[in-house]
């Protein structure tokens, strides 16, 4: 129900607005210029209001010999008083003055519907300017004082004298304005000649109030030393730094709850109350601090030997390991130079008495203790061998100068006692070489000399006179001519021994063919007899013939030579065989050579018989 | 004819001998002269002839070795370093050159090449003994296959040391290989120059790698122009101007 009332309470309402815009004035037209005097090159606004309408067809620019007029913006207002609704249109244009003198814009035709509305002429005076960029620059000048207020930075050194190569210590201030979004492009440096400063290093960040004014403050801590004696100036620091600066307002504007006392704040603009309502721009400003007087003195001319440009208040430990050695053993002797001063010029300490000692260069490592190194411990490793026999290590010495004091400071290790045994083989040599200036320390390992040495000789050895017959070569012997000449002789061998066990192959196989051929003839023939369908003749011919195969056979011998005596030593047969053998060969004899009962009779089964049984009998 | 080819065959074989003798007995008393000279203390001139000899191929551990001293004597410990390193690489065994050696990379403060584990192992023997080794391997481990091939019994004997001889071969090329490639083989050099940095490229202005004392060694991995391009000690590299080197075998 009350939400009824209130729907009808809000439907008379917009009745009611809608009745009054209906019957509001019959439209009208106006044209007011922001400044009726500028400048060449100032800008001037010109805005033409049409009020009694929502839209008309205005003139995108307006053609005025000596004046660039155009169309910049188009914004629609509407006012209420006592529930008369008025709405108004307004377009917007720059005017460029490129001469100097009067100018009359002329009337311009607006059209509303079908009517014609005329704006009034306008006289706008454009006074010359001494320099064409003047206005223009006179805009930056103003917006770059703008941006300056929003970003400062400033050079703290504590001490305002200082000795040459001494380190004293320095802050930079920069602040920002939180609202300027402030981006750094370039870090702070402090510019000057004559000194040298270590790398910034950040060492915090708070929020401060300057001047009425919040600034968030980053504070840099680095070193200065100078390079000479004399009077200069350090600084003035300076960086780039990027911040967001509001446009400039084209008509006076409100002041912002920033800028309370009128004193300008940039951050009047509304763009910072409200960030979507038109943009800002981003613009780079150059910070530079106040440059600060520094006075610097020369260093005393008696500086100690072992003085190394090491200035500042430093203290000195020394230990060695191992105590115990052979000579030409190696001993690691650690020196810890430890205070406050500048430790880029601290150098090892210096072995007072060298005699009877080799020194390798030592190697170092620093341990910062502070933000700018100007602060810590410094430890420095030495290898140092004794070439005889000693009691202890010499003292080390380090020389600096006191700043404070105003005097040279040598600081002495006690002696440190060792025990160096003389007689033993000198252990090879780990050396940790320092490679000069080079960025990366060499390490190098020795190996031992294959000479031994009961200890490290101090001067080269004899010359030596003896000469050998034929010069020597560099050439490895596998690349030598007669290395490969001299393979010749194993190859020969090698080709005479295959060529010899071949042969021996192929003579073995010819023996071995004559004995299977005989082999095979005897087995032959020994069928052929036991057929018995040979005549006498070719009977006793093949009887004797498989007698002296058999012989040659056993004896390894040509059958051919074969005879009745050899065959029957052959076969070692008693006096019966012997006789019976005797008898075949005889027989066989007479009737080859006889030619008696040649190709006729037949030969009786008992001989036959006979004949068999003697040659079955025939074994070794 | 044929009587007459084989007479000035004879003749010109005289000849050379004659001549060969005649040389080496002129640069024996050429070095004679240098270490007279040395002797004196008149290193410059000592050092002028046997830089002759060098020149002339009559090489021999001994002259590198009096070589060497000579430029010690001369404060060029580079050089020294560079000449007692040939002497030592023409006869490993020579306790004179590898004391003098000691003593001048400890005045030098030279760096070294570190051998790989391999190269400490294979330095039992030289290239040399290496090459007669596999040449004895080989040719033993070929005889034993050839009387295998012939043999008409194979013997497990036999055919076991026939394998041994031939990977006591293979091992034996395979140490010849690692040494003569390894960090003190033919592409090992000496810094000879003073105040040599090793640098990142081909430029005097480029970054410095090492800085090498002379004496330093090096392994030259490849050259262009008058840079090398070397293998340093401590495992780095780079660049180096050609003339501040000189490679140990000649």
């Amino acid at each position: 129900m009350h939400s009824l009332r209130i729907g009808l309470v809000f439907i008379a309402l917009i009745a009611v607005l809608g009745t009054n815009t209906a019957f509001a004035d019959s439209p009208s037209v106006t044209a007011v210029l922001n400044s009726s005097e500028t400048v060449v090159g100032e800008t001037v606004q010109l805005q033409i209001r049409l009020k009694g309408a929502r839209g008309a067809d205005a003139p995108e620019r307006i053609a005025v010999d000596g004046l660039e007029i155009h169309r910049t913006g188009t914004s629609q207002h509407f006012e209420m008083n006592n529930f008369n609704v008025t709405s108004s249109v307004i377009y917007d244009y720059t005017i460029l003055p490129v001469k100097s003198g009067t100018f009359t814009i002329p009337s311009q035709t607006i059209r509303v519907g079908n009517n014609s509305l005329r704006t009034p002429a306008l006289t706008l005076q454009v006074a010359a300017s001494p320099n064409g960029q003047t206005a223009q620059r006179r805009s930056g000048a103003s917006s770059t004082a703008e941006a300056n207020q929003l970003v400062f930075a400033e050079l703290i050194v504590p001490k305002k004298s200082a000795f040459v190569g001494e380190m004293v210590p320095a802050q930079i201030r920069m602040g920002f304005d939180p609202r300027a979004h402030p981006q750094l492009i370039e870090p702070p440096e402090i510019t000057g000649q004559g000194f040298t400063a270590q790398k910034l290093q950040q060492a915090g960040e708070n929020l401060e109030t300057i001047n009425g004014r919040a600034y968030e403050v980053v504070t840099y801590k680095t070193a200065i030393a100078a390079a000479r004696a004399g009077k200069f100036e350090l600084g003035p620091v300076k960086a780039k730094v990027q911040v967001l600066t509001p446009r400039r307002p084209t008509s006076p504007r409100s002041r912002s709850p920033f800028d309370l006392f009128n004193l300008d704040d940039p951050f009047s603009d509304p763009f910072f109350s409200n960030p979507f309502g038109q943009l800002g721009e981003r613009r780079e400003v150059e910070i530079n601090s106040e440059p600060v007087a520094f006075e610097v003195k020369p260093l005393p001319q008696n500086a100690p030997a072992s003085f190394s440009g090491a200035i500042g208040n430093f203290t000195m430990t020394t230990e060695a390991k191992p105590k115990s050695v052979q000579v030409g053993d190696p001993i690691t002797v650690t020196s810890t130079i430890s205070g406050r001063g500048n430790f880029d010029r601290v150098n090892a300490s210096a072995i007072e008495d060298e005699h009877g000692w080799h020194k390798y260069p030592p190697s170092s490592k620093f341990k910062q203790d502070d933000e700018v190194g100007i602060s810590g411990a410094k430890t420095f490793e030495m290898v140092l061998s004794p070439n005889e026999k000693k009691q202890s290590i010499p003292p080390l010495a380090f020389s600096y100068f006191d700043p404070v004091k105003e005097q040279y400071v040598t600081l002495r290790s006690d002696p440190i006692a060792i025990t160096v045994q003389g007689g033993g083989a000198a252990a090879p040599n780990a050396a940790t070489a320092q490679a000069g200036s080079a960025p990366t320390p060499a390490t190098a390992a020795r190996p031992g000399s294959a000479v031994p040495a009961t200890a490290k000789p101090q001067d080269i050895l004899y010359q030596l006179t003896e000469r050998p017959q034929v010069a020597q070569s560099f050439v490895p012997l596998y690349a030598r001519p007669h290395f490969w000449i001299a393979q010749l002789i194993p190859l020969l061998a090698l080709i005479g021994f295959a060529g010899w066990k071949v042969r021996q192959r192929g003579i073995n196989n010819r023996e071995a063919r004559r004995i299977a051929a005989l082999q095979h003839e005897a087995a032959e023939l020994m069928r052929k007899l036991h057929r018995g369908d040979a005549s006498p003749r070719e009977y006793y011919a093949e009887a004797s013939r498989v007698v002296r195969v058999k012989a040659a056979l056993a004896r390894n011998i040509d059958p051919n030579t074969v005879d009745v005596e050899t065959a029957a030593d052959t076969f070692r047969l008693d006096g019966d065989s012997r006789e019976r053998l005797r008898r075949l060969f005889e027989q066989s004899d007479e009737l080859q050579y006889s030619g008696a009962h040649n190709g006729s009779g037949k030969i009786s089964p008992e001989n036959r018989r006979d004949v068999l049984e003697l040659i079955e009998d025939l074994h070794v | 004819m044929k009587g007459r080819k084989l007479l000035v065959d004879l003749c010109c074989a005289v000849v050379c001998t004659f001549v060969g003798a005649s040389a080496f007995a002129q640069s024996e008393t050429e070095f004679t002269k240098a270490n007279q000279e040395y002797a004196e203390g008149h290193f410059k001139e000592a050092i002028d002839r046997y830089e002759a000899l060098v020149r002339s191929g009559q090489w021999s551990a001994n002259l590198f070795y009096d070589f060497g001293n000579a430029y010690f004597r001369t404060g060029d410990f580079g050089r020294a370093i560079l000449n007692y390193e040939r002497a030592l690489t023409l006869e490993r065994h020579h306790p004179e050159a590898a004391a003098n050696l000691q003593i001048a990379r400890d005045e030098a403060r030279a760096l070294e090449m570190q051998p790989s584990w391999s190269e400490r192992y294979l330095q039992l023997a030289s290239i040399n003994q290496y090459s007669i080794a596999a040449a004895a391997a080989f040719w033993v481990a070929i005889f034993c296959i050839a009387s295998l091939v012939f043999a008409r019994r194979r013997s497990a004997a036999a055919i076991a040391f026939s394998t041994f001889s031939l990977l006591m071969a293979a091992l034996s090329i395979l140490a010849i290989y690692q040494l003569d490639t390894g960090s003190k083989g033919r592409a090992l050099a000496i810094v000879t120059g003073k105040e040599v940095q090793a640098r990142l490229a081909t430029a005097d202005t480029a970054n410095s790698v090492l800085a090498l004392p002379p004496g330093s060694e090096i392994k030259i991995l490849s050259i262009r122009g008058d840079w090398i391009y070397a293998a340093l000690p401590n495992n780095l590299r780079g660049w180096i101007l050609a003339k501040d080197t000189e490679q140990v075998r000649l």
